[in-house]
């Protein structure tokens, strides 16, 4: 591009608007944040799946691989800051909302474990007092549908702030699955929760994979 | 009475940099080279000429030993921009 070119007024509008394309179309996402979070939550729901169906215990929580799975993430933050060449308002706004979604999930943790414990001597009591006509309540079932929620938002915002089809998809099957999740029993709500994860999170980030490593060269076709 | 295009920016190199980065909030270098397919060194000298003007903040460091330098958009640059902008419509008009 050459500096001292005269431009005439038609040049010079078309030429803003180029420029700003070019800087609004240069997304790129490494791809391994979703592909990490979309592994590690279809494979802890399948794996609680199989303990439900199979009626065997683990000698510890599973879910626990969640709270393993942010060491990684916060290596991955860095490298990916560090390797960013523009900073786009639209990553600024990503990062809240992530940011937010990591908080809000462990909200709700907070609150499941406190309603758990303030629910079930409650219905022990009434159980025991009431005798034969007891009644089940399985909080577990509609917590999934919670998480379904939450999961949900930032996969839907990020789709669409990017204008990536995948994710966005993603996040509105997941929707879906939460809506489903409210009407049915444990074992198919973690059913849902894994292909939500699979949907939203894994699959689009192994297509962002696939274009990043395209883009850098690393990969043909 | 037509205002007169502010000089700076009626460049095509210059007008690159700052239509580039009044759509992000900051870029290296290298990007702006690439998505101006500008020289180093012209694009050195024009960033610099935005700099001077106030339009520009530049931050030079180093990153794994190598210098990086940073850009992003001033508020003076930003309503120079806008105004640029609002004087090529007002020609524009006329011209219809």
């Amino acid at each position: 591009m050459e500096e001292e070119k005269q431009l005439t007024e038609q040049e010079s509008l078309k030429l803003i608007q180029q420029m700003i394309n070019k800087a609004k179309g240069s997304y790129h996402d490494t791809g391994i944040g979703p592909i990490l979070w979309g592994s590690v939550i279809t494979f802890c729901a399948l794996v609680t799946f199989a303990q439900v169906q199979f009626n065997f215990d683990l000698p510890f929580d599973i879910w626990m691989l969640t709270l393993i799975a942010i060491i990684p993430q916060i290596f991955i933050s860095i490298r990916e800051g560090r390797m960013r060449k523009v900073l786009k308002y639209e990553d600024i706004a990503l990062g809240y909302i992530w940011t937010c979604f990591g908080i809000s999930i462990f909200l709700l943790i907070h609150i499941n474990i406190n309603l758990i414990a303030h629910l079930d001597p409650i219905f022990k009591d009434y159980n025991t007092l009431k005798g034969p006509h007891q009644i089940t309540f399985d909080y577990a079932s509609y917590s999934t549908s919670l998480f379904l929620m939450l999961y949900g938002m930032p996969s839907i915002l990020t789709g669409g702030i990017t204008k990536f089809r995948p994710m966005l998809y993603g996040g509105i099957l997941c929707w879906i699955c939460c809506i489903i999740s409210v009407y049915t029993n444990l074992k198919t709500d973690l059913l849902l929760m894994a292909l939500s994860a699979l949907a939203m999170w894994l699959i689009p980030g192994i297509i962002l994979r696939r274009k990043y490593l395209k883009g850098s060269g690393c990969l043909k076709n | 009475m037509f205002k007169e295009l502010d000089p700076i920016l009626h460049s095509q190199l210059r007008l690159a940099v700052m239509s580039l980065l009044i759509a992000v909030k900051e870029a290296d270098f290298t990007f702006i080279r690439e998505k101006t397919n500008s020289t180093a060194g012209n694009l050195s000298v024009q960033i610099q000429k935005l700099k001077d003007a106030g339009y520009l903040e530049v931050t030079k460091q180093f990153k794994d030993n190598y210098p990086l330098t940073t850009c992003r958009i001033t508020r003076q640059g930003i309503t120079a921009f806008e105004d640029y902008v609002k004087a090529l419509q007002d020609y524009l008009k006329v011209g219809q």
